[in-house]
């Protein structure tokens, strides 16, 4: 391997590195006045770039209308996201969550305007002929890249004395630091976010359409993840330092070539680097630094106690008949789509127990499916038969499961939330593409027996999620359940109970993965192929959208997130496979939509709102005594 | 015999800054021991190294005259040191008879894969973490707030049941953080026979940390005081009322804050 080749790529990654600190300067500004990730910044971008191909390719208006009107489109929409959906509510985590809801919405949308394959033409606001040429090391940078140089430095230090010197700037900061005394000192705080997101959504504006002709195409996936770039590039800065995070996005830009060239240019390389640099930088990050009450997870969920005695056998009994009926129903195709909703309602339940019972946010659920699903098919492939097959898929998935866990012990819940996104975007450029996994050819059959398939595969599919099910429950009632619901709220108090929170996160991140696992083998022992496709990022927060929408703290609520996969699937999708194509964009931009919608309204999900509906219902009866009013009694007596 | 919980030359160094240099201390069997000291004195910081959530950058802690500096909290509570927090942190989204079933699972045993597989056999070791937890709150009266959410419940009654949830563990010692502040002194006053009573029932020793003197001087057999991060002086609440450098380090105290 010459240097001098080394050179030549590294240098060359400069421009796009660029770029991945542009799009990080816009995270960063948001970050910093509002303590919230926009994850829906690659999406921003990505809006901002079919605009500007609509208006000068389509229309064939001039360039500088599209860049403006682009630009504007993005801030617009950066500004009404803050406006209609972050300002109402709470807490760091919810926000955040909130910005993935823009995420599917904004990719959706597109997807289902412009269709979501790539061969777009993307608008091209400089000319990519040789600027710079060294032949000696066989380096030439283009006029576009120079000019995306040129900008990026331009903004930099733009955005340095904005904050610095200008009263805007200036207020954003003491926003960012506390906003109750923002806000006696006479500062409009409302204004000022609404400023910021505004700016942070013309920046991503900006970034996605300067960096679509550098990186060659054009479609609903690609600025997305694009997305890991900027995060990496925004925590090498701390999250605050815009030097910093200039140097990170180049720095970035010009080590992933030069590490691909050396590996011999791997597929998705550039992913696995990203995702490295944001361990270390998490890692590395000032320990000890201002914990408030925006670190916290999400609030806990109200859990519904379980039945008992009669109710509870009369439960058991009557599910028993149901699940064992259920498949004699139909035939064909009946029972294709329950075996299709007991296996995502299981990948569902996967959540429920993660997040609404130990309250960390995960956002791999997908990538853990998969790890199941090739699992299995490599189990297969070796002559195991199909149930241990399965059994070998969760396994696989419960390790990965407990890798997730070991960094988590460390993080911050919003952290977290940004390392399983950054595992979810690696796992669709890099695992998935990764052949001792996936195999060359990216897909593996999985050989389900004549005897198990039909009928048998639908009693199998709803013993295992019954199976889940009931195992979740009992977690949630046993000893180590008590540990997980503790750590929640308080991790020190629970260590001074006596129970470890490394050895209870592990447990829950490990049966999470496994039972997401499971759910992956058997979808995709249904189809009869394991294939990265219904298990990509877009998938991962999918189905922690349709948990959330059900309701995160019920385990009813599961079924409920398996019905709306199949639901959408028998309304939108071809008859026999996960929707693709405009009825999966909207199916996407729909949920959503909903998802922001609950997360505003209903924050304990559709479950959440029956029992509350039945808890008014039952209100109705003789009055309970209020929690505060028993309380003082039981003190006085 | 010895001292169920002891701190020998216990040292902590925040950057540059010692916040705790060279402290000793023993909490015999059945003995209150009350940690005081004006603010920044390091009493919490020392707190938090007996009960493992801050490690000394030299010294050791000892349990029953077992060195468990290098051990983890959890295997500390296990090992019967159980303690109270500052502002009191009760888990939300469990009621609080659940809150106290999690210390009392203590002493039952059990993972994941018993919990759910083998469920039927383990209903009795769930039932019995339960039944502690209901036989603490009869021994303090608070039987109606079994049932409330725990995250609903007023904020002087959370400290009762902290102090019920650290019984549940059966201790040895019982640290307690500054457990009367916010209580008025009708309150404090019931809360000083409380820990008495506790005291006998349990036969355990208590380790306070606490500003209000109300507090330390009907409960405590030993004071230890702290100033700037040393142990000046340590005795019965008379002597160390008495103590000259003590009234000087509080009336110094007292002069700073009041400049």
């Amino acid at each position: 391997m010459s240097l001098r080749l080394l050179l030549a790529v590294g240098l060359g990654g400069i421009p796009l590195g660029a770029m991945y600190a542009l799009q990080a300067m816009g995270i960063v500004l948001i970050y910093k006045t509002s303590r919230v990730f926009n994850f829906a910044q690659g999406a921003l971008g990505m809006t901002a770039a079919y605009a500007a191909s609509a208006i000068a390719v389509d229309r064939h208006l001039p360039m500088p209308l599209a860049l403006v009107g682009a630009v504007l489109l993005a801030a617009l929409i950066g500004a009404a996201m803050e406006r209609l959906t972050i300002r109402p509510l709470r807490g760091a985590l919810p926000r955040t969550m909130v910005t993935l809801g823009w995420l599917l919405t904004l990719q959706g949308a597109l997807g289902f305007y412009f269709g979501n394959q790539a061969g777009r033409v993307a608008a091209r606001p400089f000319s990519d002929q040789a600027a710079i040429s060294v032949p000696a090391i066989a380096l030439a940078i283009g006029w576009d890249q120079l000019a995306v140089l040129g900008i990026v430095v331009v903004f930099a230090v733009a955005l340095a004395v904005f904050f610095r010197s200008t009263n805007l700037g200036i207020a954003m900061r003491a926003v960012a630091e506390d906003e109750q005394a923002s806000r006696l000192l006479g500062i409009r705080v409302d204004l000022v976010s609404t400023a910021a997101w505004a700016l942070g959504g013309a920046i991503a504006g900006l970034s996605g359409v300067l960096v679509t002709p550098l990186l060659g195409t054009l479609d609903t996936t690609t600025l997305i993840v694009f997305t890991i770039q900027a995060l990496a590039a925004a925590l090498v800065g701390g999250l605050t330092s815009l030097p910093l995070t200039l140097l990170g996005g180049v720095l970035l830009g010009v080590a992933q070539p030069v590490v691909s060239v050396l590996l011999g240019r791997p597929p998705g390389i550039n992913e696995l680097v990203a995702f490295a640099v944001i361990l270390v930088a998490l890692a590395v990050r000032r320990q000890g630094s201002r914990v408030d009450a925006s670190d916290r997870g999400l609030d806990p969920t109200p859990t519904a106690p379980l039945p008992r005695g009669r109710v509870l056998w009369g439960g058991v009994a009557a599910v028993a008949v149901i699940a064992a009926l259920l498949p004699v129903l139909g035939r064909g195709q009946w029972n294709f789509n329950l075996a299709q909703t007991a296996a995502w309602a299981l990948a569902v339940l996967s959540i429920v127990l993660l997040t609404g019972v130990v309250g960390q946010v995960s956002l791999c659920q997908a990538v853990f499916m998969g790890v199941g699903a090739f699992g299995a098919a490599i189990a297969t492939g070796a002559g195991v038969p199909f149930p241990v097959a399965v059994i070998a898929g969760g396994a696989l998935a419960a390790v990965a499961g407990l890798a997730v866990a070991v960094p988590a012990l460390r993080l911050r819940p919003l952290e977290l939330a940004i390392v399983t996104l950054s595992l979810a975007f690696t796992a669709d450029r890099f695992f998935y593409a990764w052949p001792p996994l996936v195999s060359n050819d990216q897909r593996r059959t999985l050989d389900v027996p004549a005897l198990l398939q039909g009928r048998p595969y639908s009693w199998i599919c709803i013993g295992a999620l019954l199976a889940g099910a009931a195992a979740v429950a009992l977690v949630r009632r046993g000893r180590t359940g008590a540990a997980l619901t503790a750590l929640r709220t308080s991790e020190p108090a629970t260590e001074a109970m006596g129970f470890s929170v490394l050895a209870a996160k592990l447990r829950g991140f490990g049966m999470s993965g496994f039972l997401a696992g499971v759910a992956g083998a058997l979808y995709a022992g249904l189809t009869g192929v394991a294939t990265s496709t219904p298990f990509d990022t877009t998938r991962s927060i999918l189905l922690l959208a349709f948990a959330m929408i059900a309701g995160v703290g019920s385990v009813p609520g599961a079924l409920l997130g398996g019905l709306i996969v199949t639901f959408t699937t028998l309304t939108f999708g071809a008859s026999n496979s996960i929707a693709s194509g405009a009825e999966a964009a909207s199916v996407t931009a729909i949920t959503g939509m909903v998802f922001i919608g609950v997360m505003r309204i209903a924050p304990h999900g559709l479950a959440g709102l029956a029992s509350r509906g039945l808890a008014l219902y039952r209100a109705a009866g003789p009055p309970q005594p209020t929690p505060a009013a028993a309380a003082a009694q039981a003190a006085s007596s | 015999m010895s001292a169920p919980l002891e701190l020998r030359g216990i040292s902590v160094r925040f950057g540059r800054f010692d916040a705790v240099s060279d402290v000793s201390l023993a909490v015999h069997a059945g003995e209150i021991v009350g940690l005081i000291g004006p603010n920044g004195a390091g009493k919490t910081v020392t707190f938090n190294v007996a009960s493992g959530l801050q490690r000394p950058r030299a010294g050791r802690v000892l349990i029953d005259g077992a060195d468990v500096t290098g051990l983890p909290a959890h295997v500390r509570a296990r090992l019967g040191l159980a303690r109270t927090f500052q502002s009191p942190q009760l888990f939300a989204g469990m009621s609080v008879v659940e809150n106290l079933a999690v210390a009392a699972h203590r002493f039952t045993s059990g993972g994941l894969l018993t919990d759910t597989l083998l469920y039927p056999l383990r209903r009795a070791a769930l039932a019995e973490a339960r039944e502690r937890a209901e036989a603490v709150l009869r021994f303090l009266g608070l039987e109606e707030l079994g049932g409330l959410d725990a995250g609903a419940i007023p904020i002087g009654i959370t400290r009762l049941v902290e102090l019920a949830r650290a019984m549940c563990l059966r201790p040895r010692v019982l640290l307690l953080d500054e457990p009367a502040s916010g209580l008025d002194s009708h309150e404090t006053r019931d809360f000083v026979e409380l820990i008495a009573g506790i005291r006998g029932a349990l036969g355990c020793a208590v380790l306070i940390v606490e500003h209000d003197m109300d507090v330390i001087m009907p409960l405590c057999d030993e004071v230890v005081v702290m100033s700037e991060g040393q142990r000046i002086a340590s005795g019965t609440p008379a002597e160390v009322r008495e103590n000259p450098a003590v009234v000087a380090a509080y009336l110094g105290a007292i002069a700073t804050d009041a400049a």
